[in-house]
């Protein structure tokens, strides 16, 4: 192995909570996003010679991340096996605190938001990440990004609201 | 003052300039509805971020630390030839083209970019006009990173370069085009360097005179300030104006 594989393996251990979670975000679900992290982690290492030293690691891997998932999203419309949105948030456990409540009727709204709109939520809003980075992640202009985060706030927001309406 | 709600999701989100932000604040202070469309925008990011926080306190599976630890490099290296990558690169080191944003115009660039066969006879460090960090892409130095910075397109130098067009780029970064008696580009401002994702050989259709800027930037050259720009290029206040904010995007 060489000094830059070792490297990049470290760097990439050290990003595997943050890559858990945003795929997380993005597929509803706890073991497709496993799934979805560790080919997207496989795909990076047996690419390794195409990532650049000196840009950065973490907007390439979540650029193969969302890439890999788009492919699958392709895949089961093909295959006609796309979860039900409900599915979003199921696994529960026994903590019914008011905080729990909340994440779980957000998860649930994101569950239901469309998949361009939910990949962008997950970037910027769950990952936290700065706007140039995830049009990067994306690639697509910044304007492009910006509109498309508008957009799918707009669309959450107005799930929430549906839900909060629901509820009382 | 009014502002689009994508200006106030920026706001929240922290994505903006100095001046804007102050603009924003200054309004919300001022106007009860622009402050609560602000702390909507605040409260969903908080949310969000939130609901997923707790994953990243979970023990991470097994099977994604043992992917990430072997993966199949050990694999590859032992069918390929070992990419072993010094940490200093030796002087004769042949570079690594690659921008992947200009795959297309790949077989246009002029690989190698080279002090003294340019004809470079500028004031200060000439002797190199650009050159390649390790591992990283080209930027600019000497006489052209002087021009880059200083130069007004519309008040041409006698120094060797030549200014084109200055513009914003789609990523938020001021570029501009230039032209050497041998080579032309376009170079993009990256924190306080120019970074050079586009330079060709220019000399078959050039015999050392200077031509009009824009009047025959190479084609290749063209194409990449297509792919960049947003509006128009800038004129010669604008230009002057952003020249003296060092090259760095205040609204």
């Amino acid at each position: 192995m060489t000094f830059n594989a070792a490297t990049i393996h470290a760097d990439i251990a050290a990003l595997l909570p943050r890559l858990r979670r945003f795929a997380r975000a993005i597929t509803r679900n706890r073991e497709d996003g496993d799934d979805l992290v560790q080919v997207a982690v496989e795909r990076a290492l047996n690419r390794s010679e195409q990532w650049e030293a000196g840009t950065r690691l973490d907007s390439w891997i979540f650029r193969i991340m969302k890439n890999a998932w788009i492919d699958e999203i392709r895949s089961r419309v093909r295959r006609d096996q796309l979860f039900a949105p409900e599915e979003a948030g199921e696994h529960v456990g026994d903590n019914f605190t008011e905080a729990h409540q909340q994440r779980m009727a957000i998860q649930k709204a994101i569950g239901l938001l469309s998949d361009d709109h939910r990949i962008v939520i997950g970037l910027v809003l769950v990952d936290g990440m700065p706007y140039k980075e995830a049009a990067e992640v994306l690639e697509i202009p910044m304007g492009t990004l910006t509109s498309r985060l508008a957009r799918a706030r707009e669309a959450l927001q107005g799930l929430l609201s549906d839900q909060a309406r629901t509820v009382a | 003052m009014s502002f689009s709600d994508e200006t106030l999701m920026a706001y929240a989100d922290g994505e903006l300039d100095d001046i804007t932000r102050h603009e924003v604040e200054l309004a919300m202070r001022l106007n009860p509805d622009i402050a609560a469309k602000v702390n909507r925008h605040k409260a969903l990011r908080s949310n969000v971020f939130n609901a997923f926080g707790p994953v990243l306190d979970e023990e991470v599976p097994q099977r994604l630390q043992a992917s990430a630890r072997s993966g199949k490099v050990v694999h590859l290296d032992s069918v390929r030839p070992l990419r072993a990558q010094p940490p200093a690169p030796a002087p004769e080191r042949k570079p690594r083209w690659s921008w992947p944003e200009w795959g297309a115009l790949a077989a246009t660039l002029v690989v190698g970019v080279l002090a003294g066969s340019l004809g470079l006879r500028g004031s200060g460090d000439a002797s190199a006009l650009a050159l390649i960090d390790h591992d990283g892409p080209l930027r600019a130095r000497g006489a052209l990173a002087d021009a880059l910075t200083q130069q007004l397109a519309s008040v041409p130098g006698d120094g060797p370069v030549r200014l084109g067009v200055s513009f914003l780029a789609k990523d938020g970064s001021y570029c501009r085009s230039f032209m050497t008696a041998r080579t032309a580009g376009l170079a993009c401002r990256e924190g306080n360097e120019w970074k050079i994702p586009v330079m060709v050989d220019s000399a078959d259709v050039s015999t050392g005179a200077y031509r009009q800027a824009g009047a025959q930037m190479p084609a290749a050259v063209l194409g990449a300030i297509d792919e960049r720009i947003t509006g128009t290029a800038l004129d010669a206040h604008a230009e002057k104006a952003i020249q003296q904010q060092g090259w760095q995007r205040k609204e």
